[in-house]
Parts: structure tokens; sequence; C-alpha cells
């Protein structure tokens, strides 16, 4: 078979310039100029075509043209400039401008009549040609890889976008007037087809075709019985169902300062009931997330453990990261992330710092070595009789011991009864000058370790405690986290300009 | 000068660092000292009372229902003097318990009259300290047996024999069962005179005991 014949064939068949191209197997920068690879390939191209298809893989602004009165049999038209630019125009119509992202990722869905005529024109090759056209390997490149071949690049460039897996996704779902009545038929090839399975009522799906519908499955005969070999030409082109718009998903990292004894780490919901107003998660979103989506209640917000709800958390703060699927912007300037600081600052409750995007894949940063981690607290510790120089003594402690603790009774309903060994890295205890009942602790621990019980021992559960070192009741009125030892996300004073 | 130095002035809390958040600059935590601060079980506890033979238990009751079982102040045993504790309770050793997971599974079931430990005075008494509501087992406090004397001084709570959680469902009804501090001080006035006479016939009370000592134990 001459490249030649192919093409007069194909031509014959009414199948467009870019589709004789993908039957003659052309890859990658061949479609770039269809002329040219055509011309290159040993086959002529009449004057009358060159006008007529010179248009069709063009890049730049071209006046309208009056509607084809025949489009491609085998594409549907998909190639065609003016399908091109109902494209571009429908993706433009859309809410695409909202998008900053300088990726983007096309998902196309196809009526399956494509994937129909296909095999049709498969079998009349295979009638045309014989045994030069394999009953297994299809003739021409498949219309989903010329896809990626010819439609990416031009809608990257005349969306001024580059190709991005990660990027905005913008799915595209393709109609045509005869998929209908192509279906239908399908649905009785299939029958005819493959008659066993259909008694299993099995669904046709675009994965079906793509596996059971080859010559070597399905007979030509059976398949004429419904639907034309070869494949006619149609007098409307594909038309665009929907464009829908997924952003990226985004990571905003920093860090949160806690002011509030009142005041819960995620919304504290008991029977459905909320019990606390606000939330840190709630105001720190409530600043960041309008800014990157619209879906504010998709964000996830994560941190590097938690505080109790009557903890401050002071210092340099804890880290967090908030994951914003469905992005609309992908970058924040410094004076927005100062912005937003300082809205989260009128909240009087929460602060937050070094508020910065962080690439996706670090965002997990921050519960690596979660357990290993040293925490910093202060303790505000009442005695029931005035401190001595020995229990003072006893609670300056610079080398590092273990305590067996047992799961605090105030969350044993909901958790499992274990007694974990925990690493207190050192003690420091002071005494308030005018109250000789009074203690602030400074400890270091190891992560996962319960201050509070620490303190009092609670009834003998954790050991050894405060209370069992100094041999004397000691209860805790009030906790602060003065530091957490994780170096992420970086520092970033955002009041400086870039 | 250095004679009358006060020893504890190298370990003075100074507020040292201004650090300002939100615009404002922090309190030290010495600000929220609160020297009526109520204690750990007035903080998130209520007392409840069980009487059997003629002794009251304690049962604090967690705001998230989990059950600490103890003896009430005015139990007889503490004035006898504590001999030993065991949580051998005949048929079944209690410190075997265990429990798996966040439903503790596994846990012995217990009735508000199963025996829970068996407490001897040094007097030669034995109580069958009662589980005093129905629930599953978590956790007995398996120092008291290496220590029983420590029952006598340990502050509130820390002397509890076991952890219990029952189910939600049976909260409101064992709430009921019990007797409130109100009705527990209540009880304690009407019973002063015939205390008296209890501490008499204390030998019938033991007969008493031997009798129901082979109650029915759920596990």
């Amino acid at each position: 078979m001459k490249n030649q014949e192919l093409v007069d064939y194909l031509m014959s068949c009414g199948v467009c310039k870019v589709c004789q191209l993908r039957y003659l197997r052309a890859r990658g920068s061949e479609y770039n100029d269809i002329h040219k690879s055509l011309q290159r390939l040993g086959v002529k191209v009449t004057e009358d075509q060159v006008e007529d298809e010179d248009n069709v893989i063009s890049t730049d602004e071209q006046p309208l043209k009056k509607p084809r009165l025949s489009h491609c049999s085998t594409c549907l038209g998909i190639f065609s400039e003016d399908f091109q630019r109902e494209l571009i125009e429908g993706i433009i119509a859309s809410e695409f401008g909202k998008y900053d992202s300088e990726g983007i990722v096309l998902a196309i869905t196809m009526p399956m009549s494509l994937q129909l005529r296909q095999l049709s024109m498969w079998f009349a090759l295979q009638r045309k040609f014989g045994s030069t056209v394999h009953s297994n390997s299809p003739p021409d490149v498949p219309i989903k890889e010329a896809v990626k071949l010819i439609l990416h690049p031009i809608i990257c460039k005349k969306l001024d976008k580059k190709y991005d897996a990660n990027g905005l996704v913008i799915s595209i779902d393709l109609r045509h007037k005869v998929e209908e009545e192509e279906v239908d038929k399908l649905v009785e090839l299939n029958r005819a087809a493959f008659p066993g399975k259909a008694l299993r009522r099995v669904e046709i799906s675009r994965g079906l075709l793509e596996k059971q519908y080859q010559p070597s499955r399905v007979k030509a005969e059976t398949f004429e019985k419904y639907l034309p070999i070869p494949p006619t030409a149609v007098d409307e082109s594909l038309s665009l169902k929907s464009v829908d718009l997924q952003g990226p998903m985004v990571c905003v990292a920093g860090r949160y300062r806690k002011l509030s004894r009142e005041l819960s780490h995620t919304p504290w919901l008991l029977q459905g009931v909320r019990q606390m107003e606000d939330s840190i998660e709630e105001i720190i979103i409530r600043s960041v997330g309008p800014h990157f989506t619209e879906t504010v209640p998709k964000i996830t917000f994560m941190s590097s453990g938690r505080e109790d709800v009557d903890v401050r958390c002071l210092g340099k703060g804890r880290p967090f990261v908030l994951e914003i699927p469905n992005s609309r912007r992908s970058t924040l300037t410094r004076e927005q992330a100062l912005a937003m600081e300082q809205a989260v600052d009128t909240s009087g409750k929460v602060s937050i710092l070094n508020l910065q995007v962080v690439p996706r894949e670090q965002a997990m940063n921050i519960k690596t070595g979660e357990e290993q981690k040293r925490k910093y607290y202060r303790a505000l510790c009442a005695l029931k009789e005035p401190a001595t120089l020995e229990m003072l003594q006893k609670l300056q402690i610079s080398e590092s011991f273990d305590i067996q603790q047992k799961t605090p009774i105030r969350v044993l309903h909901r958790r499992p009864l274990h007694t974990r060994p925990r690493t207190i890295y050192s003690v420091k205890a002071r005494l308030q000058r005018d109250n000789p009942l009074v203690l602030v602790i400074d400890i270091v621990t190891q992560a996962g370790t319960y201050i509070k019980e620490l303190v009092h021992g609670e009834f003998g559960r954790t050991t050894p405690s405060f209370s069992s070192i100094i041999g004397k009741p000691i209860d805790i009125q009030a906790l602060d986290v003065v530091g957490i030892d994780l170096d992420w996300p970086p520092e970033v004073d955002n009041s400086v300009a870039e | 000068m250095a004679a009358t130095a006060d020893p504890l002035e190298p370990f003075y809390f100074e507020h040292e660092e201004q650090q300002r958040i939100c615009g404002k600059p922090v309190s030290p935590i010495t600000d929220g000292f609160d020297a009526n601060y109520p204690s750990v079980v007035d903080r998130f506890f209520t007392r409840f009372y069980y009487i059997r033979a003629n002794a009251a238990y304690q049962v604090l009751y967690h705001s998230n229902r989990i059950c600490l079982i103890c003896l009430a102040p005015t139990h007889p045993a503490l004035a006898q003097g504590i001999a030993s504790l065991s949580f051998d309770v005949g048929n079944v050793d209690r410190s075997q318990n265990v429990v798996k997971g966040k439903a503790k599974k596994g846990g012995m079931i217990l009735q508000a009259d199963s025996t829970l430990a068996l407490l001897t005075t040094e007097t030669g008494q034995i109580y069958k300290i009662p589980s005093c509501i129905r629930g599953k087992l978590v956790e007995v406090n398996a120092a008291l047996v290496a220590e029983p004397k420590l029952l006598e001084h340990l502050p509130e709570g820390a002397g509890y024999f076991a952890i219990l959680l029952p189910k939600i469902e049976n909260c409101d009804l064992i709430r009921e069962s019990l007797l409130t501090q109100e009705q527990y001080e209540e009880h304690l006035k009407t019973n002063q005179e015939q205390n008296t006479e209890h501490l008499k016939t204390s030998t019938e009370q033991k007969e008493e005991n031997l009798k129901t000592n082979e109650e029915m134990l759920i596990t």
C-alpha cells in the first residue's frame, strides 16, 4: 500500500488532512505543518486542498470561515480550525480567567462515536488493502494521542499557558448529534457480537470499546449490520457539552500563636452541639482561604501537634499547613501575606507568621518525626504548702529521665488504655516572689507527653510526676507552649518588601 | 548581709520576655493564678456514694462518664487501719483484667454489687469492695496491693481501686442509683446514732458478708 493510495482512499471517504496524517502514522512535530509533512511522505497536495486545509492547524487569529458542508468522517471535525475556535471560546467563557495557574492540563471526554468510527475505518482499510492492515494493532495514531499531540500545544499556546500535569485541569466534555443514534446501534451490535456477555448486562463503556472492539474480536460483517463501513461524513462538527475547571492543590504554610485560653484547635462539637464560638482553624482559614478559592469549606487545616483548649501557644508558634484544593491562585505576595497576618491579628486570639505558599510535597514535613520532636512548655503550678528549698532543688532537673504515663482519664473514654514511656529532657522550677505557693516550671519533653498529668501525677497514673518527685500534692493551673522544635516552614518576614 | 540572704533568692521567677502578639504584650503566666482554684477532683468529677453493709464508697464520676471507685472518707476500714488489699476475689482475679482498643474490649463486665477487691483491716475484718456501678472494668490500681497503707493518707481520688467505664445509655440510671454528696451527708447525719449500734453488731455483719460471697460475677 502506497501512501498516495491510502490518502486517495481516505479522501474519498471524507477524511480530513489531519486524520490522513494520523493514518500515515505521523508523529509529534509532523503535525505542525500538515502540508509539508504530507509532501514529505510522498503525497501530492492539490491546490484546492491547500486552500481548503491550510488553516487547520494555524495558531493565528483567522477570520471566521463559513461552516463547511461536510466534516471529517473519522474525527467528526475535532481537528478542524472551527472546532479549535469553539474550544478556546468555550474555555475563555468559563471561569478560566479566575485561575492564575501557569500550568494546565486538558482532559477531553469524546463521544463514543469517535471510537466506533475509527473501528469502521479500520474495517474499511482492511477490505481495501487486505492483509497489510493488521487485525489487532490499529492502522492509525489513536485520536486520544493525536489530541495530545495536536490540540494540547495549540490550546496551551492560545491560552498562554504551559502543560503541567499538576496544573489547572480543564475537563472538556464533547458531544455530537450522531452519538445517541450510534450508541443505540452499538448496544444492538454489542448484543450480537458478544451474546454471552450481553446477557450479563455489561454496560458499554469507553474502556470496553477500546478493549473489545477490534477486527480480531468483532467481525466486519456483524459490525456492518448496524453501522456503515467506511464511516460516513457528517454535516455538523463536534460541539462542547461542558467545560469544568479544577484548580491545582495549593499548600500555604506558616506558624500560629494562640493567646486565648478559651479557643479550640478545630470546631469543637459535642453531640452535634457547638461548644465554642470559634477555633484556630476557622480564624486562620477565614483570612487566608478566600484569596485562593471559592470553596473555602474544602480547605484542610493541619498542624504539627495541637494544644488543649486552655493552653496558650507562644514563642515562635506552631507550624501549620492549609491544603487548598481547587485553588484559583497559586501565589501569595508578601503584601498579601502581611495583610492576612494582620487580619488574623484582629481576632485578638490567634496570630500567624511566616505565611507562604509551599510546594505540595513539603506539606507533609509537618507530620514527620512528630513523636521525636522536643516540646517546650511553661506551667503555672500551685502547691498546698509554701515551697521549700528542697522542693525547688528537686525540681531543677537538667538530665533527661523517663516517665510512664497511662492514657489520661480525660481522654480514656475515647482512646485505648496504654502505658507510654515518655522522656522528660529538663525541668526548671521557679518561685513567685510574693507567693510561696506559686511555681513557674519550664519543661522540655518529648512530643506526646501529657503535661498536666506530668505535674499532678493523676492519682498516681503518671510516674514519676512532679508531685511524686517532691512528695507533695502539686496542681497545674495554666500551661503555655513556648516552643516546638520544627524548623519548617522557613522564616519569612512578610512586613519586609520583596 | 550574707547571713540573712534568702536561700530561695536564686529561684525567684522574673517575667523576662516582653513578647507582643496580636499587637499586645503577652501577659505573664503568673497572672492566671487563682488562690481558690478547684482541685482536680472538683474540676472534672462529681462525687457520688454507694452504701453497702453500712460502709460508704465513693464514686468519682468524670464528665466523660469514666468512674473511679474509692473508699468514702467515712469508711470504717480507714479507722481500723488497712492491712492488705487483694483483687483476687475468689473466683476471679480482677488484676488480670486486660482491655484492648478504644472500646476497652475484653474488660470484665461488673454489676454494682460485684466484688471488686477484698480489703482486710488491722482488726481482721474483711470488706468486700463493691463495684458500685454497672460497667466495664478498665483498670485496677495495682500499686495499692503492694502498699495498702497508702489508702489511709493518699489525697482524694489517688486511692481509687479501679476505673470503670459505664455504657452511655446506663449513665442516667447509674447516677440515680447513687447517693449525691448532699444525700450522703444526710445519710451520715441520720445514721449517726445507729452507727454506734452497728459497731456492736459487727459480727452479724460479717456473717451477712459471707452469705453474699457467692454472688454472680459476670465476666
